[in-house]
């Protein structure tokens, strides 16, 4: 693959994140890779009751933490020759993530942790999905609209969320027979 | 031989019912919308619907599961041919020469191109399995746990240095996904590994539920946060795939589906890798090389054909090895573990059967798919004209009832949620996840053989490396991991290289 013009994966993936980042998540993983090393290395070895050592429940975990550490080390110690400590190594390699992005995640985020943990369980769960899904769509498309259409669009959400919350009850309760949480 | 036949012969039979038939009319066409619709991937449809099926009978939900594994790859070439944008990464070798071709008003043309690629593909790499699958479950009956040591820490390693991207990144994702597979009682003492005190947490990490949420929640959080995409409503022409386009370009038809089979088997390779080899190689081999990337048919047929051919190549390890070839194949294999069906060295041994009644899905599934890209254009176009501020909350909706339903604990949503976030956050900064998963399903794999081997010689680790198959897969893992090295991949091409003679 020598040949410049021949396209790669690389093509279809997102732009590199700086080596300032790179460097910290180098860091995060290396305390992770010792923090599980230490933990495995605290687990009982079961010796006293006869336990082969070579079956004891650390070996492994201590093993992928020690890999762990190794490999936070050399991402540390790439992003550091690639620029992470020179000034400008915290920009990044193009798209930048948004102010837009950022508050449209969070919206997303706080609607979805909000169903999952907050809704189900408080209410039945069709009630609970049809909430959501309303939510969910006027959130997102509340912004886009003027005001006559508002009426239209609150009416949209209200009728895909009813749909959504008693479809998936029947579909899954009926024909799957799944239990719903 | 005979035997075979008559195996493979019992498995059509027993799927000639008419509502084995409707299954696989839904779930191909459910696969092929899931494939389509950018945002939600062939992994993702088959972790979903593994939960979701969980009730029915082991064969009918693994017939769902293959016929949305199937039909999911196709249906990535719609949107990456009318929208440029691949509906699942298997297909982003597709946009290459797919989109030129669309805007060269023969969207419909590329898409038969891509039909009769991929029903192809499918149909040698189906053939494979069923010709190599008895010999190699043979050859997988001489492994001993030396031997699946190294095909897991293999099929990590390889994961990733090719699964696209950043390789150490890729090994780092393995190895989280080997950790997080130790979470919970192991199978020597019981002993709770990092439960922290909780019951939930020393009951494990369900697999499922982990890949739905690194999966679908991390892939609603990341369509909500990213620009919106305008869907292109073009002119369709005939859809009808051209005998010429297939006739002229059989030597890359028979290429592409080798490659694809061939890289399915390794494990850990995906449709995307499969894709991409294909399509480089097809280039390298074509006579009209300036054709590619501006709407080469040779090009699309070699990627389409490629992807699809993977598809039962890496089903092909999950039946000898119990090792998945790609990430929806190991969720397959998780779905067979939870069906009671035991995948590896035995299955020819046990049920025989069952490796037949694959190829006979297989085949429906590709069946299926060739009628619904024959017939089905314009509902797939309003299909993605459906804006994603409606599609990602249901999609959020099916995850939640999904994580749900195979243990019916609270405790798995919040492990959905937890692995959405750490998906999302992954992505982000571009860690690959096809190593996560596979680490995340060949840890108990890893964990018991390496074990069980040191435990057999007394902690003496020798035989891993002096045992010959053992051996030979270590070698490959070694060479796996210098290959990924920066720099010294070129330098050893160079040797091999003839040098240009000095300038001036």
């Amino acid at each position: 693959m020598t040949d410049a013009a021949e396209p790669t994966p690389m093509d279809h993936v997102r732009p590199e994140p700086a080596p300032r980042t790179d460097l910290v998540t180098g860091v995060v993983i290396l305390a992770f890779g010792l923090a599980v090393m230490r933990m495995a290395w605290a687990m009982p070895t079961f010796t006293d009751r006869g336990g082969d050592p070579f079956t004891a429940p650390g070996i492994v975990p201590g093993f992928y933490g020690l890999v762990l550490a190794l490999l936070g080390i050399v991402l540390a110690a790439r992003s550091v020759l690639r620029g992470a400590l020179r000034p400008g190594g915290g920009a990044s390699g193009g798209g930048a993530f948004a102010y837009s992005r950022v508050s449209r995640l969070a919206a997303a985020v706080v609607v979805c942790f909000g169903y999952a943990i907050g809704l189900i369980g408080t209410l039945p769960f069709w009630l609970a999905t049809a909430t959501f899904v309303t939510a969910f769509v006027l959130l997102f498309e509340w912004q886009d609209e003027t005001t006559p259409r508002r009426l239209r669009r609150i009416a949209t959400a209200l009728a895909l969320g009813l749909a959504t919350g008693l479809a998936v009850s029947l579909v899954f309760e009926r024909l799957f027979l799944v239990r719903l949480p | 031989m005979f035997d075979n036949l008559a195996l493979l012969g019992q498995a059509f039979a027993g799927f000639a019912t008419p509502s084995t038939l409707f299954i696989v009319f839904w779930a191909t066409l459910l696969g092929i919308v899931v494939g389509a619709l950018p945002g939600l991937t062939a992994t993702m449809g088959v972790a979903l619907m593994t939960t979701l099926t969980y009730t029915m009978a082991p064969n009918s939900a693994i017939l769902v599961l293959i016929c949305v594994y199937v039909g999911a790859i196709y249906g990535g070439s719609r949107s990456a041919i009318l929208l440029n944008i691949p509906g699942t990464p298997a297909s982003a070798c597709s946009t290459l020469d797919g989109f030129p071709l669309a805007r060269q008003g023969m969207a419909g043309r590329a898409m038969g191109i891509s039909t009769a690629g991929s029903w192809l593909g499918t149909l040698f790499g189906t053939l494979c399995v069923a010709i190599f699958t008895p010999t190699l479950g043979e050859i997988s009956l001489s492994f001993g746990s030396y031997e699946f040591f190294w095909v897991a820490v293999f099929g990590i390693v390889i994961a990733g240095s090719l699964s696209g991207g950043d390789a150490l990144k890729g090994y780092i994702a393995g190895f989280l996904g080997l950790f997080v597979a130790t979470i919970g009682q192991e199978t020597v003492h019981a002993y709770p590994r990092f439960a922290f005190g909780t019951v939930d947490l020393a009951g494990g990490i369900g697999l499922l539920p982990a890949l739905v949420g690194a999966f679908g929640v991390a892939e609603v959080l990341h369509v909500m946060s990213g620009p919106a995409f305008k869907a292109v409503a073009s002119k369709i022409d005939s859809v009808i795939p051209r005998i010429a386009d297939v006739l002229q370009y059989w030597r890359t038809i028979l290429r592409s589906g080798g490659i694809g089979t061939f890289i399915g088997v390794l494990p850990g390779l995906g449709e995307d890798t499969a894709a991409w080899t294909s399509y480089a190689a097809a280039r390298r081999a074509s006579k009209e090389k300036e054709k590619y990337g501006k709407g080469s048919v040779e090009g699309l047929m070699a990627a389409e054909t490629g992807e699809s051919a993977c598809v039962p190549g890496a089903i092909i390890p999950v039946l000898t090895l119990a090792v998945p070839g790609s990430a929806p194949a190991a969720v397959l294999l998780a779905a067979m573990l939870i069906h009671n069906v035991n995948p590896g060295p035995m299955l020819m041994v046990t049920q025989p059967e069952f490796v037949y009644q694959i190829v006979a899905m297989l085949v429906l599934a590709d069946m299926m798919k060739l009628f619904f890209g024959l017939t089905l254009v314009r509902p797939l176009l309003w299909i993605l004209l459906v804006p994603r501020e409606r599609l990602m909350p249901i999609v959020f909706v099916l995850c939640t009832v999904g994580a749900f339903a195979i243990t019916s604990r609270v405790f798995d949503i919040y492990v959905m949620l937890a692995f959405g976030m750490i998906g999302f956050g992954m992505r982000l900064l571009n860690f690959p996840m096809a190593p996560l998963i596979l680490g995340l399903v060949l840890g108990d794999l890893l964990d018991k053989n390496l074990l069980r081997g040191l435990s057999l010689t007394g902690g003496d680790p020798t035989p891993f490396f002096t045992r010959p198959i053992s051996a030979g897969l270590a070698l490959l893992t070694l060479f796996a991991i210098l290959w990924s090295v920066p720099g010294l991949q070129r330098r050893v091409v160079g040797l091999f290289r003839r040098r240009p003679a000095p300038a001036g």
